[in-house]
């Protein structure tokens, strides 16, 4: 064992003497750091919060939770239901209108597609909708349907066209080249390919994200009512403006549950349909 | 060192890795454990430091027994048993010296490795374990931006860091060519050598085993089929652990040949 | 090519699986009873879209002389400059809080099962509620202004980082881990050294992208009377103002592609 040491102490030796490498210094991550405090100190300190109501805040929530299930009545269960299913019937065919829409678009948007030209202008063209929510384009809808659900299914469908047709876009450019060539060898033409070689490659996928969007859009169709282009929303936003926190706390409930329950049921089938058919 | 007493495993579902194995190491020794992939060779080095808990039987390091020790105590004879692993086990999206750091958890009061403050001193002992194994110079390399042989140097530099008495490499090379696996396999008998630290290491190939082990012990189906020194090992002691007659796949310089 | 070999079988087009068949038939099922003009549908009607959209209105009429002056107007100014705020505290509180959440949330991070199931069902709630809807329960707890705003955010940021960062901490590499625990570490330790590390870019690009979410629902949240851009939006629709409307829109539009731009160069260099 004192060979050993020796050696051991040998090597102390030698390491005390070693170079050790300086820490380097992560500007990027500095910069980073510094604007988000920055940021939000500011914006604490500087908005119009009336921060004093915010201690008050916990109390009042599990105050009107407390109305919410207290005061909970069955009878107000088959309303809810009704309305729930108004709001997954517009998010349903909005997510309908917004495929169909943005589905050639998505092609005119794909840089292995389509010319730079088309493709610029096709992708500006997603950028507007997709920047704007929803309950915008609700309101503005609303003086041409007029108040119900008519409003809030073309809303719907308007805004997911830009994000529907811009992930379709880059599914579409993430695409294999291999059966594109082969088609091209084999003599087709540019509708040809795109129906045999790309269409078959890229369909699963973007069904799967329709469905995901759909996802998405029962949670903004749930609250569509709110400025009167139908669904559950009128009810939510009633109940709770004329405190009647029992049928609130129904609306509520069936909003949660059915959001889960949906959200379940489509994430099975779009992980079906990404793994293809069981052989 | 290390002492297996009717040391049995069973997995959920029944396969049992380890049968009533008894095997005792002594201090300073490099073992190395060679058989079949399936022998229980990584369940074997997996019930020193206590991933994979005993069925039956013990195992002791040193005076402390394996299976009796709480959690605490267990995490305290983990920092003692330092483990280099196949697929070297580093967080890629750090740099080198955090991953070695992980050396230390268990070294410094839990409060301060939360936020991240490492003494000089703490720091100090990673660099030297880097220095061990030549490879200081990349300090504050990010994991990801080196070469394997250079990620298993830094797996092995992490296990000194823990300045451990008992050293376990789960196929260490495995996932290594010829030249670099030489190269880990030295620094690892340097371990043993200048720092006296009592090795074990699951290999697939026979010569360097031959090459590096004061002992080999062969595993077939979880059973000790062989037990003695490196110069002992011939064509028949390896029939006997392998069931079949030596093929290239099995010598590291054979595959280098390929 | 040769003419048909006698004696070789050729395999049937296969039929849809049941499973397939059965889910087709019910999604027409859903479409038809949901678009149709009953007692439970929305009556769905192309002509009817089409016409509308035709029809001389009113915010059509406005957006062809959109008043992009309204944007320097004071109250244009002080509404942009609130939804600025409200998305900036907003997503930093959440996506703060929002971490140790995302560890308790994943099968690695849990302490053990019941916690486990007792987190993600929160979670699921948390999430399953719009930003909205946040937004008025939290205007009936607190009345209106910019502060049901954040907490609005904050809930819906809490929701949305959780999940994603969640998500990534059960995809990454278990190697780290067991080097953490062969090495000694503590449960917490092991997550801070061997987990946190793995998914802290993704969870700063997550809360970098949900604050883009923010920005746009604080545009929103001011129709409930939850204070920011919103609200602007709002009272010149009230008065029929149009023009201004869209002039505040259009302003809102590049505010947001300005801060995905930055935010999608960050994240770039980040991952």
């Amino acid at each position: 064992m004192t060979g050993a040491q020796q050696t051991r102490r040998a090597a102390d030796e030698r390491l005390r003497r070693a170079v050790r490498p300086e820490k380097p210094f992560n500007w990027f991550r500095l910069v980073v750091t510094v604007a988000v405090v920055a940021g939000f100190l500011l914006a604490t300190s500087t908005v119009d919060a009336h921060w004093g109501r915010l201690p008050e805040a916990p109390a009042q929530l599990w105050n009107i939770l407390g109305l919410m299930i207290g005061e909970l009545a069955l009878a107000d269960l088959p309303d809810a239901l009704a309305s729930m299913w108004e709001s997954v019937a517009i998010a349903w065919l909005g997510t309908m209108i917004a495929a169909v829409l943005s589905f050639p678009l998505a092609f005119l948007a794909a840089r292995n597609i389509a010319g730079p030209g088309t493709v610029v202008v096709t992708r500006q063209l997603l950028n507007i909708p997709r920047a704007i929510p929803e309950i915008i384009f609700a309101v503005a809808l609303i003086p041409i349907f007029g108040l119900g659900p008519l409003a809030g299914t073309v809303a719907i469908g308007l805004s997911s066209t830009g994000t529907i047709g811009k992930l379709s876009a880059e599914i579409i450019e993430g695409c294999e080249r291999g059966p594109i060539e082969a088609a091209d060898a084999a003599g087709a033409s540019k509708p040809q390919r795109v129906r045999w070689a790309v269409i078959p490659q890229v369909m699963p996928e973007i069904v799967a994200f329709w469905l995901y969007r759909f996802e998405i859009n029962i949670r903004a169709s749930a609250v569509l009512g709110v400025v009167g282009a139908g669904g559950i929303g009128t009810m939510l936003q009633q109940s709770i403006e004329f405190r009647q926190w029992g049928q609130a706390g129904m609306a509520l409930i069936v909003v949660i549950v059915v959001t889960i329950v949906i959200d379940a049921a489509s994430g099975a089938i779009r992980r079906r349909i990404i793994r293809g058919p069981s052989s | 060192m290390i002492r297996f007493t009717h040391a049995s495993v069973t997995y959920p579902g029944g396969v049992a890795a380890l049968k009533d194995l008894s095997l005792d190491i002594a201090e300073g020794e490099f073992v190395v454990v060679v058989g079949l992939s399936g022998a229980g060779k990584s369940t074997l080095i997996r019930t020193v430091n206590g991933l994979v808990p005993l069925s039956g039987g013990s195992v002791e390091v040193g005076s402390r027994t394996v299976g009796d020790l709480n959690r605490s105590r267990l995490r305290a004879l983990r920092a003692d048993v330092g483990m280099i692993f196949q697929h070297y086990n580093l967080v890629n999206r750090t740099t080198v010296l955090n991953n070695v750091l992980m050396g230390r958890l268990n070294r410094v009061p839990g409060w301060r490795s939360m936020l991240g403050w490492w003494g000089r001193d703490e720091v100090e002992r990673a660099m030297r374990a880097l220095e061990v194994v030549e490879i200081v110079e990349k300090a504050y390399v990010r994991a990801a931006n080196l070469s394997g042989g250079q990620q298993q140097r830094v797996g092995i530099a992490r296990a000194l860091a823990q300045e451990p008495t008992v050293l376990l490499a789960d196929e260490p090379v495995a996932s290594l060519d010829p030249p670099t696996s030489h190269t880990v396999m030295r620094y690892l008998h340097r371990a043993n050598r200048e720092l006296g630290i009592t090795t074990l290491v699951n290999l697939h190939f026979l010569d360097l085993a031959r090459q590096y082990a004061d002992r080999i012990v062969g595993l077939r189906a979880g059973a000790v089929v062989f037990d003695g020194p490196a110069s002992a090992v011939d064509e028949k002691v390896f029939e006997r652990i392998y069931g079949r007659s030596l093929t290239a796949d099995d010598v590291l310089e054979a595959e280098a040949s390929l | 090519m040769s003419s048909r070999q006698p004696g070789l079988t050729r395999p049937r087009r296969p039929r849809p699986s049941p499973f397939a068949a059965a889910g087709l038939v019910g999604l027409a099922a859903v479409t038809v009873l949901a678009g149709a003009d009953w007692e439970y549908g929305i009556g769905f009607s192309l002509v009817e879209i089409w016409d509308g959209l035709t029809r001389a209105n009113a915010p059509m009429r406005g957006l062809a002389d959109i008043d992009l002056g309204t944007l320097l107007g004071s109250r244009a100014r002080s509404g942009f400059l609130e939804t600025l705020q409200m998305a900036v505290v907003g997503t930093v509180t959440g996506a703060t809080a929002a971490l140790p959440l995302a560890l308790l949330n994943s099968r690695l991070g849990a302490p053990n099962r019941a916690g486990y199931v007792a987190v993600k069902l929160f979670n699921n709630i948390i999430r399953a509620v719009p930003d909205l809807l946040w937004a008025l329960l939290f205007v009936a707890a607190v009345g209106v202004g910019v502060l049901p705003g954040i907490l609005a955010l904050f809930f819906f940021s809490l929701g949305v980082v959780t999940k994603l960062t969640s998500d990534t901490i059960d995809g990454i590499d278990h190697g780290p881990v067991e080097a953490a625990r062969a090495g000694g570490a503590s449960h917490p330790q092991m997550l801070r050294y061997a987990v946190l590390p793995q998914v802290l870019p993704a969870y700063t690009a997550f809360s970098m992208y949900c604050f883009e979410l923010n920005l746009r629902a604080s545009a929103v949240l001011g129709f409930v009377g939850a204070g920011g851009i919103g609200a602007v939006i709002d009272f010149y629709r009230g008065q029929g103002q149009w023009d201004r409307v869209w002039g505040v829109v259009a302003g809102f539009l590049v505010v947001v592609i300005i801060v995905e731009r930055i935010s999608a160069l960050v994240r770039r260099r980040l991952l």
